[in-house]
């Protein structure tokens, strides 16, 4: 009990606030420095990441249902519309937080709206976070193909 | 049109796409079933169809940390006063507050996580249609327990995640020759905290790689003094450890466990059992995605798959038992399990059933849907 009552005064102090987090998840994708414009497409936000007038990539967040928590995501993609990383903004579920992790965020990497993108083929999935893993790389697909079509038709720049 | 801001004001704006999420209350309906064909070789054994289990899934999130989830089983399609089968539980029933990603705390009706098949027995999950024999007799799924604890996943590259909870004892008048600590479940219902006990799992994922262990020690004595006294009098102590694999068209898994019943001496003393002061035992299955040759470009699957199981619920007897050489069971399950969709499931599946004994032997052909949502 004073070892719950601890854990809850430690995180209760921060809790990770996905703007805190989607600051740290450009930083990390793009480096230190960069200068971040929100443009709007439709309804929707989607990031605009430069330096020095040179355009290093957008980056958009969306939300897809696991089990039964939307799982909030972000998608990058370089000036070339390849996927430059998936980050997991937020995460609500008890299982299936696999999909955090690197080793499996990795393989959608340099991914171009154009290639396929199934579970069990291009994407391995893990055992004891099926739902989530569906899920997700069926928000990164379509966030993908949607980014891409934006940049091609003009619609971002 | 183009907004233009700076990271100051961006994190001011930053929020505008994370809106969508704001914290509201949502209610999610969802579920499992399976129904059996189940046909056994031998005289006066008919084939048998069953509606073996229908779950309800009912989950609510109250805010963006506090959530409740549930389980609701009908087996056997219904229960009638004096009539065999049919049970209706509840198989799960917690709350689960989110401190953190690494940190859940959890109240409830909530699962042992030991094992592959108890946390995720869902059966499109699983090759054959019976779920392993060992996950009935030696880890008794599902095996629920009311407590409290922790789970978590470790962000980053670790691939590391835990399960902890303190929960209700088992009952070492329900431990038996046959099926081990099966019948000592309380599984929620009255259940005494005589003897608080902890179980916890440690698993490791990559993708297409899951490598867990688990554990459970706790007494069972209850207050029968002459069986053991003091909080972990009469232990059940267990150790596990699971893996599995996926690459492509092959899926490998195994599974093996090991339970310790060191006072089972005093325990068959009081009830008059026989009860192995070691039940040890695992499986191993291998499947193969025919679909792979046939229709690569198919995301459907038609898994060919083996399993091999041997496990014993006397593996070790306390002085007084003679062994029951049938308890040492060896079952070889050969089948196809076709998956139109991930979460739906058709199994079909001959199962063969020796045991060292050479009692009661049999063959089984098993046919099955299952489906989960």
């Amino acid at each position: 009990m004073t070892l719950a009552l601890a854990v809850l005064l430690l995180t209760a102090q921060n809790p990770a606030a996905p703007p805190a987090k989607l600051v740290a998840s450009i930083a990390r994708l793009f480096g230190p420095g960069t200068r971040v414009d929100t443009l709007r497409v439709d309804t929707a936000s989607v990031l605009r990441v430069s330096r020095a007038d040179s355009l290093l990539g957008f980056a958009a967040v969306g939300n897809v249902l696991g089990k039964d928590q939307p799982i909030t995501f972000l998608v990058a993609i370089d000036p070339a519309d390849r996927l430059k990383d998936v980050d997991i903004l937020v995460y609500r579920e008890p299982y299936g937080g696999e999909v955090a992790y690197e080793p499996w965020r990795r393989q959608f990497r340099g991914k171009s709206a154009g290639d396929s993108l199934r579970v069990g083929k291009e994407i391995r999935s893990i055992s004891g976070a099926t739902i989530s893993v569906h899920a997700v790389t069926r928000g990164v697909r379509r966030m993908l193909s949607d980014l891409t079509a934006w940049h091609q038709s003009g619609a971002i720049r | 049109m183009r907004t233009l801001v700076g990271w100051g004001l961006f994190v001011v704006m930053a929020p505008c796409p994370l809106q969508l999420l704001a914290a509201q209350e949502r209610t999610t309906v969802g579920g499992y079933g399976e129904v059996h064909y189940t046909n056994s070789t031998g005289p006066k054994t008919p084939a048998v169809v069953n509606l073996a289990r229908f779950v309800v899934y009912l989950a609510h999130s109250f805010d963006e940390r506090l959530a409740f989830r549930s389980e609701l089983e009908v087996e056997d399609a219904k229960v009638e006063g004096g009539q065999a089968g049919g049970e209706v539980a509840l198989e799960q029933a917690y709350l689960d507050y989110r401190l953190a990603d690494w940190i859940t705390l959890r109240t409830g009706l909530v699962l042992p996580p030991v094992g592959i098949i108890n946390e995720t027995h869902e059966p499109p999950t699983f090759n054959g249609v019976d779920r392993p024999g060992f996950d009935h007799d030696v880890i008794p799924t599902t095996w629920r327990e009311i407590g409290l604890g922790a789970v978590g996943t470790i962000p980053g590259r670790s691939g590391l995640a835990y399960r902890v909870y303190l929960v209700n004892g088992l009952r070492a008048d329900g431990l038996s020759a046959g099926e081990g600590i099966r019948e000592g479940r309380q599984e929620g219902r009255q259940a005494s905290f005589a003897n608080p006990s902890v179980t916890g799992r440690l698993e490791w994922a990559r993708p297409g790689v899951k490598i867990g262990g688990s554990f459970w020690y706790g007494g069972t004595a209850d207050t029968n003094a002459a069986v053991g006294t003091g909080t972990f009098g009469a232990p059940v102590a267990l150790l596990a450890a699971d893996a599995r694999y996926e690459r492509g068209p092959v899926a490998l898994r195994g599974v093996v466990a090991n339970i310790s019943v060191s006072d089972a001496q005093a325990i068959n003393a009081a009830y008059g059992r026989s009860v192995g002061s070691r039940i040890a035992g695992g499986y191993v299955e291998g499947a193969y995605n025919l679909l792979w040759l046939f229709a690569p470009e198919s995301s459907q699957k038609l898994n060919a798959f083996v399993r091999h199981e041997r496990y014993d619920t006397q593996a070790s007897v306390p002085s007084g038992v003679t062994r029951d050489r049938s308890l040492a069971r060896r079952i070889t399950t050969l089948g196809l399990t076709y998956k139109p969709t991930w979460n739906t499931a058709f199994k079909g599946d001959y199962r063969l059933l020796r045991n060292a004994g050479g009692a009661g032997e049999s063959e089984v052909l098993s046919l099955g849907v299952g489906y989960q949502f």
